[in-house]
């Protein structure tokens, strides 16, 4: 009973972080959702019992790639900024 | 049932009291630097809290002392990450923080 | 104690849902950063939590790799503005 809720809510939020990550306009926001949503997903990797599935996505989906994204949407912003809203 | 079982069902309740006045201070106090605060210290008193009552639960002490690090690492980040948004938020020159 | 552990993993995971909130709202990139950072810390809850509760002590070291991984999304964030390029 408490196992089933548990997963409820885990499905609930995940489902509500991947959308929210795909339809949010501003990159930066966009590449926070994602970071949350490996997080998430991590943890639902835990749950189904696949603790090395649940390692590679803390270390590459949420920790590496998140870093890695974030500096991509703020390289992306600082040369909209340059080129005057343009690109 | 056990003492341990006693003491493992004070921390853990404890423990999320923690987390959950760390989350509602999160979305209820008014500025950035109270805010970084309430999730600061709640967060890793929880933690804290958490791990205290899982101890006497695992297998081997190398998992306790393997708890007992990821505490250590966790109070490291929190007061790296917290020090880092504070510095930036004060002084106003973060490039991302506007 | 599986029980309790499990019935702690719940009221952890609402808490985190909380935290969300404060992901999905939070006005600021800082504000949205100290969501994630929420995440993170709960979320290494929930996985010790559930370490014990459906017996998988591997699931410590994915919490471990949490640990770890917590303070590059934050570094990454907090980078300070360079000097202007030249135009």
């Amino acid at each position: 009973m408490t196992l089933l809720l548990f997963d409820l809510v885990l499905i609930a939020t995940l489902l509500t972080l991947a959308v929210a990550a795909l339809t949010s306009v501003e990159p930066r926001r966009a590449v926070m959702l994602f970071i949350a949503f490996g997080l998430w997903l991590a943890l639902v990797w835990a749950r189904l019992g696949a603790p090395d599935v649940a390692l590679a996505e803390a270390a590459i989906g949420a920790g590496l790639g998140g870093a890695l994204m974030l500096a991509a949407a703020r390289r992306a912003a600082r040369r909209r900024q340059r080129t005057g809203g343009e690109g | 049932m056990t003492a341990a079982f006693l003491f493992s069902a004070i921390t853990l309740p404890l423990g999320c009291l923690f987390f959950a006045a760390g989350s509602i201070g999160l979305l209820r106090l008014p500025d950035l630097f109270t805010r970084l605060h309430a999730l600061t210290k709640a967060d890793n008193l929880g933690l804290g809290l958490l791990i205290c009552g899982l101890l006497p639960w695992v297998e081997s002490p190398w998992q306790g002392l393997k708890l007992v690090l990821i505490w250590l690492l966790v109070l490291l980040a929190g007061a790296t990450g917290a020090h880092l948004v504070a510095k930036r938020a004060l002084r106003g020159d973060g490039e991302d923080l506007q | 104690m599986r029980t309790l552990a499990l019935l702690a993993a719940l009221a952890l995971l609402a808490s985190m849902s909380l935290g969300l909130i404060q992901v999905l709202r939070g006005p600021g990139a800082a504000d949205r950063m100290m969501g994630v950072q929420l995440l993170g810390t709960s979320g290494i809850g929930v996985l010790l939590l559930l370490a014990v509760a459906i017996e998988q002590p591997a699931l410590i070291d994915v919490a471990l790799i949490f640990a770890l991984l917590a303070a590059v999304a934050a570094a990454a964030l907090t980078r300070r503005r360079l000097q202007e390029p030249p135009e």
